[in-house]
């Protein structure tokens, strides 16, 4: 009986090591119990109405791989959550999950949400992923938020198609690298990109 | 340099047919052999068509275990069902490693960061990469965050540490 048991132990030990071994997650950081229980609250939260709840799941990953601490993660997480519950209610039912999640991050930079929910109005058919993380980007870049989503309005109501808007913002983040007012590059390049009637000059082809 | 990389970063596409081709030549090969030798001579063919058996075996492999198909054309790879080929590039001519993590990897935890090949300073690696919107960043030399430099800055906290956002797009759309 003694050996039966001694056995027993001796698997269950051998079982253990064996997933502590074979577990890289052992050895990673992780997050706090008490930070746990809240992010976990959140994701629970995002699921039951309908969010992208696995946003929330990659700051906790870029939290931890960042070495942050559980408080500032739950804070992000937190901000992250509470920003797309109200980019929803302004962009609509008609908001993939990207775009809720692009315009997440374009309202963390500054985009008054009801400016993105304007944006989605003119634009129901069109996905507004792109046009959301450009305005992002020049924000960040220092282009003030009126200047930057007037730009990207502006490109998306020409009929500007991802890379054109993608240019966009490439030609202004050089602009101002190379020493450009960022509001002054922001609305010289909004003039002259992605006017889809300004490309390839067809008609010098059709007349020969 | 800029050259090299926007060459890196463009990405080849193979048309839809391209799986439905591929499949009927396998077949006709598989049929021909068949009918010549028998299946045992077939079987044997794989052997003296080492690169062709290889490639075939590793598409099923992962059709099976990931549900996506990804061809090898040089440095690019093409993929589908839901997954877009992205080329990763940084040019940093100092660095002993360069990693990318993001949300497409779990930000490198539990090992899974891409390994990034360098080419005389120019540090990229490709990989198949869920259609929407991520954030990603370089790990130069395992300690030091960079943010990519041709791509868009991530909005909100970071967490002192930069990264970039990434739009990918679904090319089946």
């Amino acid at each position: 009986m003694k050996s039966t048991r001694g056995l027993i132990l001796l698997v269950a030990l051998g079982s253990a090591a064996s997933a502590s071994a074979q577990d890289p997650r052992i050895s990673k950081p992780h997050l706090d119990a008490a930070s746990s229980v809240i992010v976990n609250a959140l994701v629970d939260s995002a699921k039951a109405r309908g969010l992208p709840y696995t946003a929330l799941e990659d700051r906790v990953n870029e939290g931890i791989a960042k070495g942050a601490d559980g408080p500032h993660i739950v804070a992000v997480v937190r901000n992250l959550y509470t920003e797309m519950v109200i980019v929803r209610t302004w962009l609509g039912a008609m908001a993939s999950a990207d775009e809720l999640k692009a315009a997440a991050s374009a309202m963390q930079a500054g985009v008054p949400p009801v400016e993105l929910g304007k944006m989605k109005q003119k634009s129901l058919l069109r996905s507004l992923v792109t046009p959301f993380t450009v305005a992002a980007d020049l924000i960040s870049r220092g282009v003030p938020v009126g200047t930057a989503v007037n730009a990207v309005k502006s490109l998306v109501g020409a009929g500007a198609k991802d890379k054109d808007i993608n240019d966009f913002q490439r030609n202004v983040k050089e602009d101002i690298q190379q020493g450009a007012p960022p509001a002054a590059a922001a609305e010289a390049r909004a003039k002259t990109s992605g006017k889809p009637e300004e490309k390839g000059k067809p008609d010098s082809i059709d007349q020969n | 340099m800029e050259n090299i990389v926007e060459e890196l970063q463009r990405p080849v596409r193979l048309d839809d047919s391209f799986e439905r081709r591929l499949m009927v030549r396998v077949r006709r090969l598989h049929a021909e052999r068949r009918k010549r030798r028998g299946w045992l001579g077939a079987a044997m063919s794989i052997a003296q068509r080492p690169a062709w058996a290889t490639a075939l075996a590793a598409g099923l492999v992962a059709v099976v275990t990931f549900g996506v198909i990804r061809v090898r054309q040089g440095e690019h790879v093409v993929a589908a069902n839901g997954l877009e080929p992205v080329n990763f590039v940084l040019v940093a001519p100092a660095a002993k490693s360069v990693k990318v993590v993001g949300d497409f990897n779990n930000w490198g935890l539990n090992d899974s960061a891409l390994v990034a090949t360098n080419n005389q300073g120019v540090w990229s690696v490709t990989a198949p990469v869920k259609a929407g919107v991520h954030r990603y960043a370089f790990v130069v030399n395992d300690k030091q965050w960079v943010a990519d430099p041709r791509a868009p800055r991530s909005a909100g906290d970071d967490f002192g540490m930069p990264s970039s956002a990434l739009v990918v797009e679904d090319s089946t759309k």
